[in-house]
């Protein structure tokens, strides 16, 4: 293990959080470095990352019903007192 | 919140109105989707979104322009949840959850099953999109609303310590216990379904 790198039980604790984006340049750089060359730490955080924006893409936005559109717009035209 | 402009709401400011459609309504697609995935079901998805804006319109005098709109939405679709449909839904308030899942519950177990490259991946994607939000949806709501606001919202732990009034260390905490606990349910899904059959 190199003294700018990182190890696997390192990456494995922080991969949340790296993959949230919570952690600084230093530590995300070297993680990033690391999942790079170890092969089974980098299917570990391909996987974790798949899985986020899996249900980033299938949870998030819906489309509004006509109904809900029209009662807010005419709420913002003449707010009930 | 500041409280400058108290007096005056968007309805006497037409400015203020305009900004207010400008910079708001297009967030309903995104809040509606939250409300669903909070009320898990449209009449009260519905009702929980039109208070959220009633209220924002009301106090959007007080919001200062340049700051996190959007967290600042999100903190009052949260408090109107937890007012209003919490009570209503009566829903056991469990604060303790999933604890005993390892750590790489769901890849460990796909991954175990074949020898094949990204073979875990694969599974996640054959579950059907409503089983995925099941999925969600079937967590304890603080669990719930953590993952939610950081997946799918893309918030930052400290915007969610803001919107769910908790410290930072608290939101990491149900954000383990909530991911943890949705690839439990992920799991139970994709067996269900079959679709670990070779």
């Amino acid at each position: 293990m190199s003294n700018c790198g990182t190890n696997c039980e390192e990456t494995l604790r922080e991969i949340q959080r790296f993959l949230d984006g919570e952690l600084d340049i230093d530590l995300t750089a070297a993680i990033n470095r690391h999942i790079a060359d170890c092969h089974p730490c980098g299917e570990r955080a391909e996987f974790q990352r798949h899985l986020k924006a899996l249900i980033a893409a299938k949870c998030g936005t819906e489309s509004v019903p006509p109904a809900l559109m029209e009662r807010i717009t005419s709420m913002i035209q003449s707010p009930p007192a | 919140m500041s409280t400058k402009g108290e007096t005056a709401t968007p309805t006497d400011d037409p400015a203020l109105r305009e900004r207010f459609e400008r910079d708001v309504l297009p967030l309903l697609p995104s809040l509606y989707g939250a409300a669903l995935r909070l009320t898990r079901n449209a009449a009260d998805a519905e009702d929980l979104v039109q208070e959220t804006y009633l209220r924002a319109f009301r106090g959007f005098a007080g919001f200062q322009e340049g700051t996190n709109l959007k967290a600042w939405l999100y903190r009052i679709l949260t408090n109107s949840f937890i007012n209003t449909y919490r009570k209503k839904q009566r829903e056991p308030q469990t604060v303790e959850g999933p604890d005993d899942i390892d750590e790489w519950y769901l890849f460990d177990r796909l991954g175990a099953r074949s020898v094949e490259e990204s073979a875990e991946s694969t599974v996640l994607d054959q579950i059907p999109d409503a089983e995925v939000k099941a999925a969600l949806e079937s967590l304890p709501e603080n669990f719930r609303l953590a993952v939610l606001l950081a997946d799918v919202e893309g918030f930052s732990y400290k915007e969610i310590a803001e919107i769910m009034d908790v410290p930072i260390g608290t939101v990491m905490s149900r954000l383990h216990r909530g991911r943890k606990g949705l690839e439990r349910a992920l799991w139970e899904t994709a067996k269900e379904r079959g679709l670990l059959d070779e």
